[in-house]
């Protein structure tokens, strides 16, 4: 009488979560239902009950411990109905969902924990631990990620393009329970980031070296940079002096050399006077001539001007320590860029049974 | 004919400016170099000997007021006469239409004396100065001339005409405190009746 009721139970509840009442709250009914028949050693309808509420857990993406939860009743449940192989199906299948997770050893007898305990051992397989949003620092920070294996193995840890090509690998050799993978933001030739997006993946191996299981979970990247300072402009021509001298300066020494001489010489002849001796006249105007050819070539054109140069050389200098500040400035500011990078959800990917 | 020449071999000039920056003031002394030539009745007489002077300028704005001062003495190059002594001065109010230009005017005063006579001119002159830097600006060239628009002498025959220029050119190095002037000056007079009295400048 008693299992007639359950299986009565067992339709309501079945027929109760149709597709379109498929909630999480009905999921969860099932599951606790479920968890009562096996607890009750109904094993087959909590068999039914568990399958049940697990897929609908799995449809509606339920939390990881919530499907563990019902996977473990399920395993067991399989397990002490004589169903062996499917028990392993279903631990397995935990296993894959969560590598760390163990059997409440005070809620399963050793029956169940030492099946689960050996399909453990036998599945490799790693989760990916990540906060869901990080930011590093460009210039010495470090994206950690904790690799948690199921039983020990050896792993890859790399991190790919999206189109499946290597960007750079992390790590590869043995892993017993964790392991701390850390990435500094920059490819291969330390260099930032080029792209947005990067795949983590964790490659699986047993033994013998087979690839059994892969996880891989996206990450968006973003590099923040603070804006850098322009480079101050170039000092303009019309801001530096002339660092050759002109033709002008010199032909007007000559030009006015010759001017004033003859003004000297001719001025007896200006002023109406035309029998004055010619010795003082010509020794003034022997003194402008001897002034006219210094001037002349203190002035010739393209002759440096050390003046002008030195001038010119203080302005270019100060324009060039401006320009190294900026670059100093600009260093700094690069090195303070941030890498923010989100983490998506990881995906199992099996590769094959052990 | 009278001619009468002379070299200013060289000048060293202060300049100053008083406080507020409106008038500036210039003093100068000169080392001169003369030669006085007369001709009276077709005789002419030649003197030369060396003449100490002093200028100063004062000028505000555009406007400038000069005063010179010149004493030496003459020895006769050719026959037996008597030395003579030369002072002279001026006075002159002058305005710069352009930084390059000075127009001037004023009386200008000279005398000379021997054997206890002494000749007195007294010339109100129209002077005009060109000056402009030709070398750098460490070297300005300058001309003048002037012209006497009349003319007072204790000497017996009437005044004609007389007319002098000056040219040469003044140095001052950077950041010196005195320039240096060496020009070439003279002066003609000229009497209404061929009498050819004293003449210097």
């Amino acid at each position: 009488m008693r299992r007639h009721l359950a299986w009565l139970g067992v339709l309501g509840c079945v027929l109760g979560a149709t597709p379109g009442n498929a909630a999480a709250q009905s999921a969860d009914s099932l599951i606790v239902t479920g968890m009562r028949a096996y607890k009750n050693l109904e094993f087959d309808v909590a068999t039914v009950l568990l399958r049940r509420g697990v897929a609908q857990l799995t449809a509606a993406n339920a939390p990881v411990a919530q499907r563990a939860h019902g996977l473990v009743y399920l395993g067991a449940a399989e397990l002490f109905r004589g169903r062996r192989d499917s028990a392993v199906a279903v631990f397995r299948r935990l296993v894959l969902l969560d590598p760390r997770y163990r059997p409440d050893r005070l809620v399963f007898p050793p029956e169940v924990t030492s099946v689960f305990d050996a399909v453990r051992l036998r599945t490799k397989t790693v989760a990916i631990v990540v906060p869901r949003d990080t930011a590093i620092p460009l210039k010495d920070g470090a994206l950690r990620a904790r690799v948690v294996a199921s039983s020990f193995q050896t792993v890859n840890v790399t991190l790919l393009y999206e189109n499946g090509t290597s960007f750079r690998p992390l790590y590869f050799g043995p892993i017993g329970d964790s392991l701390e993978v850390q990435w500094d933001g920059r490819d291969a030739a330390a260099q930032p980031v080029p792209v947005n997006r990067l795949l983590l993946r964790v490659a699986s191996r047993a033994p013998t070296g087979e690839l059994t299981s892969m996880v891989q979970l996206p990450l968006d990247l973003k590099i923040n940079r603070p804006d850098t300072l322009p480079w101050p402009d170039a000092p303009a021509d019309s801001a530096l002096r002339p660092e050759r001298a002109a033709s002008g300066p010199a032909t007007r020494a000559v030009l006015g050399g010759l001017l004033l001489s003859a003004a000297v010489v001719s001025l007896p002849a200006a002023v109406g006077s035309h029998d004055t001796p010619s010795g003082p006249r010509v020794a003034v105007a022997s003194a402008v001539g001897v002034a006219t050819a210094l001037g002349y070539l203190l002035h010739r054109s393209g002759r440096p001007l050390p003046a002008n140069i030195r001038a010119n050389d203080a302005v270019r200098e100060e324009w060039r320590a401006r320009v190294a500040a900026v670059q100093a400035e600009n260093v700094r500011r690069l090195a303070d860029g941030r890498l923010q990078i989100h983490a998506g959800d990881p995906a199992a990917i099996e590769a094959a049974g052990p | 004919m009278r001619v009468g020449w002379l070299l200013l071999l060289a000048a060293a000039v202060g300049v100053g400016r008083l406080p507020g920056q409106t008038i500036h003031s210039a003093v100068a002394a000169s080392v001169v170099t003369a030669r006085v030539r007369t001709e009276q009745l077709g005789e002419a007489f030649q003197f030369s000997g060396a003449a100490f002077g002093g200028e100063g300028t004062v000028s505000l704005g555009r406007v400038q007021l000069g005063l010179s001062y010149l004493q030496g003495r003459l020895d006769p190059d050719t026959g037996n006469a008597p030395a003579r002594d030369l002072v002279e001065g001026s006075v002159l109010l002058g305005v710069r239409p352009v930084e390059w230009l000075t127009l001037s005017a004023g009386p200008h005063a000279r005398a000379y004396a021997a054997s206890g006579q002494t000749q007195r001119w007294l010339y109100w002159e129209l002077r005009v100065r060109a000056a402009k830097p030709f070398i750098g600006s460490a070297v300005r060239g300058y001309a003048e001339l002037w012209r006497a628009v009349a003319a007072d002498a204790n000497v017996p025959e009437p005044f004609d005409h007389a007319q002098g220029g000056e040219a040469g050119m003044i140095v001052r190095l950077a950041r010196a405190p005195f320039e240096a002037r060496v020009a070439y000056r003279i002066d003609h007079a000229v009497g209404e009746r061929g009498w050819k009295p004293w003449m210097a400048w």
